[in-house]
């Protein structure tokens, strides 16, 4: 309990120090880019759009820093962001709800499958020393591993959906199939995000064999793995409850902490592709110079990964009794 | 390597884990080059690196095209005059590339300099400084670690469009230094407590002076990975910046390359090469600083490799001895080892741990295995048991190890599982390490009952409770976990995990030695009784002789991996007849007896890697003659005793 308590108070420091950075850097900038931007919006928009910019960065000139600060924080905590201006008049939550099911679906799904694969197979490898799977593995992951997520997407591109039309080469859906919850549109959604997908797969699920080939070594010169041997258990049961219910703990705070990697990743691969998800909608809003929607979609950003980062946390305390016992 | 010296120190086991940083970090930039050509991996990162460096300080010289001059006719394909054709806009895509890998190069040593220098400054600090301020520099640490960091400095760029090559440095270096701070901190938490660093402090050292000479040192090769890790970051980063535009288009990289790619639509324009040809650098580059990451981890983490003992490389110096005479007792042994040889894989020959062992127990027998550490008492308790590999490395070369009629050495991993923990189970060193962390003492109990037996839930229940009072545990402590228990608890519940069976042998590797002197005592009390109610035989492998004194039949003194002397423990302590089981005594105090001196024995065992000629304790022995170096010295029985010395020769 005192684990997952703790674990929560780090969720609200991180995401106070994000929202922080969202109201401090425009500030910061040499010229104030801020105040700079209400001067060259002031008269030109309706005042409507002047107030949402002036939530976006929690600027009122009749303000002091500080109690512009806290009214931003009110704002964000309420969730009012503002209104974007690419998407006028709809506001920054809507656009950001909009995007938001396309990169649970795309992200989520394939960072989570990337991670329980890459785990599965860094077991086998580091179970099996010298085989086949440790000796060509650890390798080639090294190397992909230094593969830019946007230039993999580029070249999946370029051979199945250009070269040889396997799959559509850009956006979530055909703009032919209305949107809804039938099978052609689902059929359809599916067959667009095949390759940004495996685009993901191939560059993060190196990492999780590696640390987790890494960490099961050094499980394994562990006594208890070699008292379990002594035990004369199946190889089966040594290899799970012994050495992989230990290994995988420290490979879930990696996860934690190479979320981060991932989804910067992601980002750009759902750019290549047109993918109408978060990190697509955050890079258009920052070429529209939209800085309330790329505020907005910043913050989600982070409260993805640290919900995602609570998970593994709440995992961990499933599966490592000592952390549930931690004062 | 320590000495039995004269002092009581020995009398008191050392406790706790054995040093995390291996020598081998501590070595000079020549042993870790050597270890670099070493290395496959290693070494094609190198080169690799080489290769950019090369190309990053001679562009002039390798692509005499101008990658600016928009000159030549738009999208050519390959050809002589352009290696790699030209761009959409006229430029020459090879001297791009080549002029392109200046700036990469800059940022990825650049930022990982910074931000290894950060790391160092932060990590080191909170480990040493300690309290409140590791408190804050640590969730300073954690909050950088999970934040997004790309989207941030997407954030930061986009307020700050074309920003200078030294704002994206400083802040991709502010941004990335988390990762290493966290890994620098730990190791410098595990280094704290060390005796080099406590006798710094003693001396008065200032806090600086230690960390700069004393901690950092020690921690050279995760530094590099830091710095290392950081670069291949700050390459992959800075390249994601330049491709969605937040570089500066005009600049020459590789990043911004992609922009201009995707910007041309290459891929539709029938150009793959635009984007292929600077991808495939980035990656290169990347993977050189990847490759030598990895590589690093595995010279510093010896497990990581995989090695084989080359059996035709193994010093056979000795011919097999003679069987030793039979040990006493008329009843059929429960296990005899014979000519046993366990040898384990260095980077140079094999080196042979258990030199041609030759054993024999009888039933309910309680043999003692002493000897300093390094003499491979372990190994052969682990050779026996048929448990050895990392940590212990190690594999049986030579010999036979007989149980009820079989040889283990022969039997397959499948036959093996029968024969353990029902008639062989085996006690380990730290309960505290043996124990699996995850599971209750009741589950761990169960499963050993599941694999041998068709006992009911009930039934595992209740053999369970009684066992634990046989070694006078409260069965309530059944369904705690590990860590619930005190280390006194543990110990006995492995104890009790091992009688589940009631087995004809139980194997124990120093199981007291984590405790204090006075639960030695009582646990040493209770193991006997225990032996004696059930009639189990013991082989029990300690280095404190006098902790067996009272408790074992028959004593085995090793050194440097032979058998030095086999006697009765009573024969062995009135009248020793090595020098060596002579010197041991002499090390510890006696509890009751008149005040002597100790003496101990002067220097330490050998490198059994390069023993000396003819006695292997020749070197210490302090009555050592010329023939003791003449040649392998065999052992002798005498008096029913066995014993390698040449002093016996004459009293055969």
């Amino acid at each position: 309990m005192r684990f997952v308590l703790r674990r929560l108070g780090f969720f609200v420091v991180t995401l106070w120090a994000a929202v922080t950075a969202n109201f401090l850097i425009p500030r910061l900038m040499p010229g104030n880019p801020a105040l700079a931007l209400m001067a060259r919006y002031r008269g030109h928009i309706n005042p409507q759009s002047l107030h949402a910019i002036e939530i976006a960065f929690g600027v009122n000139k009749h303000q002091s820093v500080l109690s512009s600060y806290f009214s931003y924080l009110g704002n964000v905590f309420r969730g009012r962001f503002g209104v974007s201006l690419t998407f006028f008049p709809d506001p920054v939550t809507k656009n950001v709800l909009q995007a938001l099911p396309w990169t649970l679906a795309l992200v989520g799904v394939t960072t989570i499958l990337a991670f329980l694969l890459g785990t599965l197979i860094g077991l086998l490898a580091a179970w099996r020393r010298g085989g086949v799977l440790d000796s060509i593995l650890p390798p080639l992951f090294v190397i992909t591993s230094a593969f830019p997520y946007f230039w993999l997407a580029m070249l999946a591109i370029w051979l199945f959906a250009i070269k040889y039309h396997w799959l559509p080469q850009s956006g979530g859906y055909d703009f032919t199939t209305t949107v809804g919850w039938t099978w052609t549109f689902f059929w359809d959604a599916v067959k667009h995000s095949i390759l940004p997908a495996l685009t993901i797969l191939v560059t993060s699920i190196g990492g999780w064999i590696l640390t987790m080939r890494n960490n099961t070594i050094t499980v394994l010169t562990e006594d208890y793995v070699r008292m379990a041997r002594a035990k004369g258990l199946g190889p089966w049961r040594v290899m799970w409850t012994y050495a992989g219910r230990n290994a995988i703990l420290p490979n879930l705070t990696g996860f934690a902490m190479s979320l981060g990697f991932v989804v910067s990743g992601a980002i750009l691969v759902e750019f290549v592709f047109n993918y109408p998800g978060v990190g697509w909608m955050f890079l258009q809003s920052v070429e529209q110079q939209d800085y309330a929607l790329m505020q907005g979609l910043f913050l989600m950003i982070v409260v993805a990964v640290l919900t995602a980062i609570l998970a593994a946390d709440a995992a961990t305390a499933l599966l490592d009794p000592r952390t549930r016992d931690l004062r | 390597m320590s000495s039995v010296g004269a002092t009581d120190q020995l009398a008191t086991p050392p406790v706790g884990p054995a040093p995390l940083v291996a020598e081998a970090e501590q070595g000079r930039w020549w042993d870790v080059w050597r270890a670099i050509s070493r290395n496959k991996k290693a070494l094609v990162g190198v080169l690799l690196l080489l290769a950019f460096v090369v190309l990053a300080i001679f562009p002039g010289q390798i692509a005499p095209e101008d990658p600016t001059a928009q000159i030549y006719d738009p999208a050519l394909g390959p050809s002589w005059h352009h290696l790699l054709g030209t761009t959409g806009r006229g430029e020459d895509v090879f001297s791009q590339l080549v002029w392109g890998t200046r700036l990469s190069l800059v940022i990825a040593l650049a930022v990982g300099a910074l931000a290894t220098v950060l790391s160092v400054l932060i990590g080191v600090s909170a480990a040493y400084l300690g309290g409140i301020a590791d408190g804050i520099l640590s969730l300073i640490t954690d909050v950088i670690l999970v934040l997004p960091i790309f989207p941030l400095i997407i954030v930061i760029a986009a307020y700050r469009k074309n920003s200078g090559l030294f704002t994206l440095i400083v802040v991709l270096g502010a941004l990335g230094w988390s990762y290493g701070a966290r890994q620098l901190r730990s190791q410098t938490l595990s280094l704290r407590t060390r005796d080099f660093l406590e006798s710094a402090r003693v001396r008065g050292e200032r806090k600086f002076y230690v960390i700069l000479f004393e901690i950092l040192p020690t921690m050279t090769s995760l530094i590099v990975a830091t710095f290392l890790g950081a670069a291949l970051y700050a390459v992959l980063t800075a390249a994601g910046l330049q491709f969605i535009g937040l570089g500066d288009p005009n600049s020459q990289s590789w990043g911004t390359m992609l922009y201009w790619a995707q910007n041309g639509e290459a891929l539709f324009a029938g150009m793959p090469l635009w984007a292929i040809a600077p991808g495939v650098c980035i990656a290169l580059l990347g993977a050189s600083f990847a490759l030598l990451n990895y590589a690093f981890d595995e010279i510093s983490s010896p497990a990581l490799r995989v090695r084989k003992v080359e059996r035709s490389r193994i010093p056979y110096r000795l011919p097999p001895p003679a069987g030793p005479e039979p040990g006493p007792g008329a009843e059929q042994p429960v296990l005899k080892v014979e000519d046993l040889t366990v040898a384990y894989a260095t980077d140079d020959d094999p080196v042979v741990a258990v030199d041609h062992v030759d054993l024999e127990l009888a039933r309910g027998e309680f043999l003692a295995i002493v000897g300093e550490s390094g003499c491979g008492k372990s190994t052969l308790l682990y050779a026996i048991a048929r448990l050895l590999g990392s940590p212990l490395p190690g594999e049986i070369v030579n010999g036979r190890v007989l149980f009820q009629g079989k040889d283990l050495v022969l039997l397959e991993e499948r036959e093996l599982r029968r024969v353990r923990w029902r008639d062989l189970s085996v006690v380990m060193q730290s309960a505290m390490n043996a124990l699996n962390p995850v599971l209750t003492v009741a589950e761990q109990m169960r499963d050993a009952c599941r694999a041998h037996s068709n006992m009911s839930k009930r039934e595992i229940e209740d053999r369970s409770r009684e066992v634990l009072r046989l070694v006078s545990i409260d069965p309530i402590h059944l369904h705690s976990y590990p860590h619930q228990l005190s280390g006194g608890m543990r110990q006995r519940a492995m104890i009790a995990m091992a009688l589940l069976f009631t087995p004809d042998l139980v194997i124990m590797d120093e199981p007291t030695s984590a405790l204090d002197v006075v639960a030695q005592r009582s646990l040493m009390v209770q193991i006997k009784e225990l032996q004696e109610r059930l009639g189990f035989a013991v082989i029990f492998v300690t280095h404190d002789m006098s902790l067996v004194r009272h408790f074992s039949d028959r004593l085995l003194v090793m050194y440097a991996g032979q058998i030095a002397e086999l006697s009765e423990t009573r024969e062995l302590f009135d009248r020793p007849l090595h020098p060596y089981s002579h010197g041991l005594l002499e090390a510890f105090p006696s509890l009751r007896g008149p005040k002597v001196r100790l003496l101990g024995i002067p220097g330490s065992p050998p490198d059994l890697a390069n023993l000396p000629a003819g006695c292997r304790f020749a070197p210490r022995c302090p009555r050592v003659e010329r023939r003791c170096t003449e040649g392998e010295v065999p052992l002798y029985s005498v008096n029913g005793s066995l014993v390698r010395c040449v002093l016996q020769e004459d009293r055969r």
